[in-house]
């Protein structure tokens, strides 16, 4: 029996008459209308939905699509066959990649509702006029100044260091004794004491930005958030690669690095460079009609990082981190100045180190429990932070434990061959035909690829592995009939993109030694999960909402993430993604005196779990070493997928 | 009152293996050698009898070994220059398999020479090792397996680097492969289900868990040995493979075996503690459910075959 479809498309109608059972996409072939399927029709991508407006059709596969999709007549054209005259819409490629990833898109930041400067804020800009000097009253300036805040701001304790008293006395003429001050207020005891940070000549905009910066420094990767305290607004955004990669990939080498002759000051340098030149960087994204911004106009930094990162970036001696019983020499840094640390920003702005709880869970945890809302959770809510250090949080309002395990940087882009960070030209997003074994994948930015970052390498990764590129120990089939298989300098590899389509000219590949990073990489991170949950005798399936926090760019694809087994096997929208954790807790502390204050209360409450008291890791680790996992019946969506291909 | 022992339920057990093909089947061996088939632990009479007991295979090698202690040279003689002698010795001293080590310095013809004459000398089915270099194992192992087609012979090693190529030629010719992972169940078990995935049968797969000699790890083999053999039973499909175990290997590289002079005089008789350390840690494979026992010295032999024997009968 035959029937009349009517596709749309392009503002365009065509129609064609084909018999029952015809595929949408064959039949919109024959209307001349082309529907991209980048797996290969096997609907798995759901790059193929088209929408059903009238008729009948029979749908052999909803996957990817939600129920409410297919209640808006949304179907897969590989996979829909006609089974009546119908009217499909097709819609534009773009919408269907923004329908595909909207519910899984890190929201831009927004200034938290309850911050209000000054009351909220540590830092403050006061204006201040003084009584100007004469034979008969001989106050000297400092005194001067004393008074005015006592009389102006009810400021009693007001305290300077010795290069800003140098100064004050040139400033306050100046400003023909109108001067502005900025100040730290503090609430270590009962009595609030207030230190001087910088005074400049005149009465300064009261509302004028007041710059302050939220640092993550991760062990592969960090990033920075130049923020105007006076609106809470990030202003600028920057990320780049730790300068101590250089000298060891993971904490362990660093520290041993740092345990060597003159190491220590070393990595601290090459820290501090790294950020020094974020803060160059971050201040040159911001326009503004007033002029320029520059890092010394930065009077407050807050600083969240691993407990190793702390230690190595303000030169304190990191050796007993590694060693039994692994005690750091500090969790909770005291109050310090960008000149003590070496930040070139205001020298007497304040940096404010966050703290940890342990040698290896340290501040970037405690702040990505306070960025992901785990420590207000009314249910059993898993936070996994897929960086270097596999860091992972379970627990809800009334109890928090938390492990870690060795990830490595994979995740991060970094050791990897054609691995990037998640900018400009990085791959971000690849879909493998399973016929042809062709690839096509998505650049940050659109323009020619550079590398692969992190979820680009998950899809990657599902994609060689469900399609047969790779087998479920990660070894490419190099009689895989693809020219794009081929034996590499590092044993199999998949070509993604030939050198012809990208920036540098040179392949883009993915080789055996990467793959076999990633591999240990998701293994740790899902047996650092599932053996911190057994510890706590919390079955992984009753854990309510799964908290993903990591330098990811945009988004990781659920799915795929699943197939390889970084993530449990449930449903998909028991997962969150909250991009970097880190810095967004940084940033909150950076912003509001009481949840800074929340922090340290996190960090106390949290139980840290040692993995290395007993075999279970180990025996985690092993059976995850494999796709999906060594048992697959934990993984029941991933078996179906591959009895189908 | 009679005493009800209690017994366990078990979900799974061992598959049944066997080796090597009479002419009827297809091969030329005057006989074959079946192993696995266990429904309990090992041993355990009383819940379950021992369907197939172990076998006992003996290691020769292509060409002469130039490192293998003294003590083994001794007792094999001119044999060990060629390999059809060494393998009918090999017989008469009590082996139910032959196992055949080729070498790096074998080419594929020389490698299909050796197993031919071997499959001439005996009529004992034969596991046929590559050198362990894993270009060179495919090199050699293909046309092997290609000149001795429905002959189920055993093809090996297969590790998780190194497996498609061997599994591929085994499939295609009729043989069998033995599987190894170091020392854990997992890899064991995901070596078996890659070797699974490409279409192998699961009755033509022996796994080989790796182990130390006594003194040298052979406790952490065994209690691999022994969780692999737990899974097996409690239905996990992809370990119910019978274990091949290389005891004579693992035993003549250790300094108790190997060396004669300069040791402690407290060590007493070289030959005997050299014969007592690859007895022993066979003895010890064999009770935690080995399968197939790999050995090198004829004394060893006999006594590991005497002791199954008051095994089965106890």
């Amino acid at each position: 029996m035959n029937h009349t479809l009517t596709f749309t498309h392009d503002d365009k109608q065509a129609s064609v008459t084909v018999p029952t059972n015809t595929l949408l996409a064959d039949a919109a072939r024959l209307a001349g209308i082309d529907i991209a399927q980048p797996c290969g029709g096997q609907g798995r991508c759901g790059r193929c939905a088209v929408q059903v407006t009238e008729g009948q059709v029979r749908r052999r596969s909803t996957l990817r699509l939600s129920p409410s999709d297919v209640e808006q007549g949304y179907a897969l054209a590989c996979q829909t066959v006609v089974e009546g005259d119908a009217a499909v819409y097709v819609p534009p490629q773009e919408k269907i990649e923004r329908r595909l990833t909207t519910d899984r898109v890190v929201a831009e930041v927004t200034v938290p509702d309850d911050y209000e400067y000054p009351f909220s804020q540590t830092v403050r800009r006061v204006h201040l006029t003084l009584t100007p000097p004469s034979m008969d009253d001989q106050t000297d300036d400092w005194a001067r100044l004393q008074t005015a805040f006592r009389l102006q701001h009810r400021f009693e304790a007001v305290t300077c260091s010795l290069p800003l008293l140098r100064t004050i006395g040139s400033t306050l003429r100046a400003g023909d004794w109108n001067v502005t001050a900025i100040i730290e207020t503090s609430r270590l005891s009962d009595h609030q004491t207030i230190r001087l940070i910088d005074l400049l000549p005149g009465h300064e905009d009261e509302y004028s930005p007041l710059w302050g910066a939220a640092i993550d420094i991760g062990t592969t990767t960090v990033t920075l958030w130049l923020v105007d305290l006076v609106t809470g607004q990030v202003k600028a955004q920057v990320a780049e690669y730790n300068g101590q990669i250089a000298r060891g990939e993971d904490v362990i080498s660093r520290i041993i690095y740092a345990s060597k002759n003159g190491g220590g000051d070393e990595l601290r340098q090459r820290v501090l460079e790294t950020i020094n030149e974020l803060l160059e960087r971050a201040c040159k994204r911001v326009k503004l009609p007033q002029g320029k911004v520059t890092p010394d106009q930065i009077v407050k930094a807050t600083i969240a990082g691993n407990t190793t990162m702390m230690h190595l970036f303000l030169g304190i001696p990191a050796a007993s981190i590694r060693l039994s019983p692994f005690i750091p020499a500090v969790n909770h840094p005291p109050a310090l100045t960008a000149r003590d640390v070496g930040l070139n920003i205001n020298p007497e702005a304040a940096v404010d180190c966050l703290p940890g709880v342990a040698s290896y869970v340290g501040a970037d945890i405690t702040a990505g429990v306070l960025a992901s809302g785990l420590d207000s959770a009314e249910n059993v809510t898993l936070f996994l932070d897929v960086g270097t250090n596999g860091e992972t949080v379970l627990g809800n309002r009334d109890w928090l434990v938390t492990c870690a395990c060795s990830a490595g940087p994979a995740f991060e882009g970094a050791g990897v061959v054609n691995g990037m960070r998640a900018t400009t030209g990085a791959i971000e997003e690849v879909w493998i035909n399973s016929d042809t074994l062709e690839p096509t994948y998505r650049v940050i930015g659109g323009g020619k690829p550079k590398g692969i970052c992190g979820s680009g390498l998950i899809a990657l990764l599902s994609e060689a592995f469900i399609t047969g590129v790779i087998d479920k120990g990660g070894n490419v089939k190099l009689d895989a009939p693809s020219p794009r298989v081929r034996e590499g300098a590092h044993g199999g590899e998949y070509v993604v993109a030939w050198g012809r389509e990208t920036e540098s000219g040179e392949d883009i590949v993915l080789t055996r030694v990467d793959i076999d990073n990633l591999l240990r990489a998701k293994a740790a991170i899902y047996a650092g999960f599932t053996v911190l949950a057994e510890n706590v005798g919390i079955p992984l399936e009753s854990v309510d909402k799964v908290l993903v926090g990591g330098s990811f760019g945009k988004y990781i694809n659920v799915e795929k993430a699943v197939q390889i087994g970084l993530l449990p096997d449930m449903e998909w929208s028991r997962f969150e993604f909250l991009g970097n954790t880190s810095v967004k807790g940084a940033y909150l502390a950076l912003l509001d005196w009481r949840k800074r204050e929340r922090i340290t209360e996190i960090a106390k409450r949290m139980t840290y779990i040692e993995l290395s008291a007993d075999n279970s890791f180990y025996e985690a680790f092993t059976s995850a070493l494999f796709l999906p996992h060594t048992d697959l019946s934990k993984f029941p969506s991933v078996a179906e997928v591959l009895e189908k291909s | 009152m009679p005493i009800e022992i209690p017994k366990d339920k078990w979900l799974g057990s061992i598959r049944t293996v066997t080796i090597g093909a009479t002419s009827a089947e297809g091969g030329t061996r005057a006989k074959t050698v079946t192993v696995g088939g266990g429904t309990t632990m090992p041993y355990l009479h009383f819940k379950a009898p021992t369907p197939n007991k172990p076998a006992i295979a003996i290691e020769i090698k292509s060409r002469k070994p130039t490192d293998w202690s003294p003590l083994l040279a001794e007792v094999w003689g001119e044999a060990m220059a060629d390999p059809a002698q060494w393998a009918k010795k090999a017989e008469e001293a009590g082996a139910d398999l032959i196992v055949l080590a080729l070498t790096v310095e074998d080419s594929p013809e020389d490698a299909v020479k050796a197993v031919k004459s071997v499959l001439g000398a005996t009529g004992l089915p034969l596991i046929v090792w590559g050198p362990g270099q894993a270009e060179k194992d495919n090199e050699l192992l293909v046309p092997v397996s290609e000149a001795t087609k429905g002959e189920k012979l055993v093809l090996g090693i297969c590790e998780d680097k190194n497996y498609r190529t061997i599994v591929a030629t085994a499939m295609a010719n009729g043989h069998l492969v033995q599987a190894r992972a170091p020392m854990d169940v997992n890899l064991s078990k995901q070596l078996n289900i890659l070797i699974s995935d490409m279409g192998m049968p699961k009755d033509r797969i022996l796994m080989d868990p790796t182990t130390g000699a006594l003194g040298y790890g052979m406790e952490y083999g065994y209690s691999v040995m022994e969780r692999l053999r737990l899974a097996a039973l409690q239905g996990d499909a992809m370990t119910q493979f019978p274990m091949i175990v290389t005891p004579g290997f693992e035993a003549w590289k250790t300094k108790e075996a190997k060396v004669g002079e300069g040791v402690p005089e407290a060590w007493g008789d070289w030959k005997a503690r050299a014969v007592n350390w690859e007895t022993l840690t066979a003895l010890a494979l064999v009770e935690s459910g080995a399968d197939i026992l790999v050995l090198r010295h004829p004394e060893s032999v006999k006594r590991v075959k005497d002791t199954i024997e008051e095994l089965i009968t106890a």
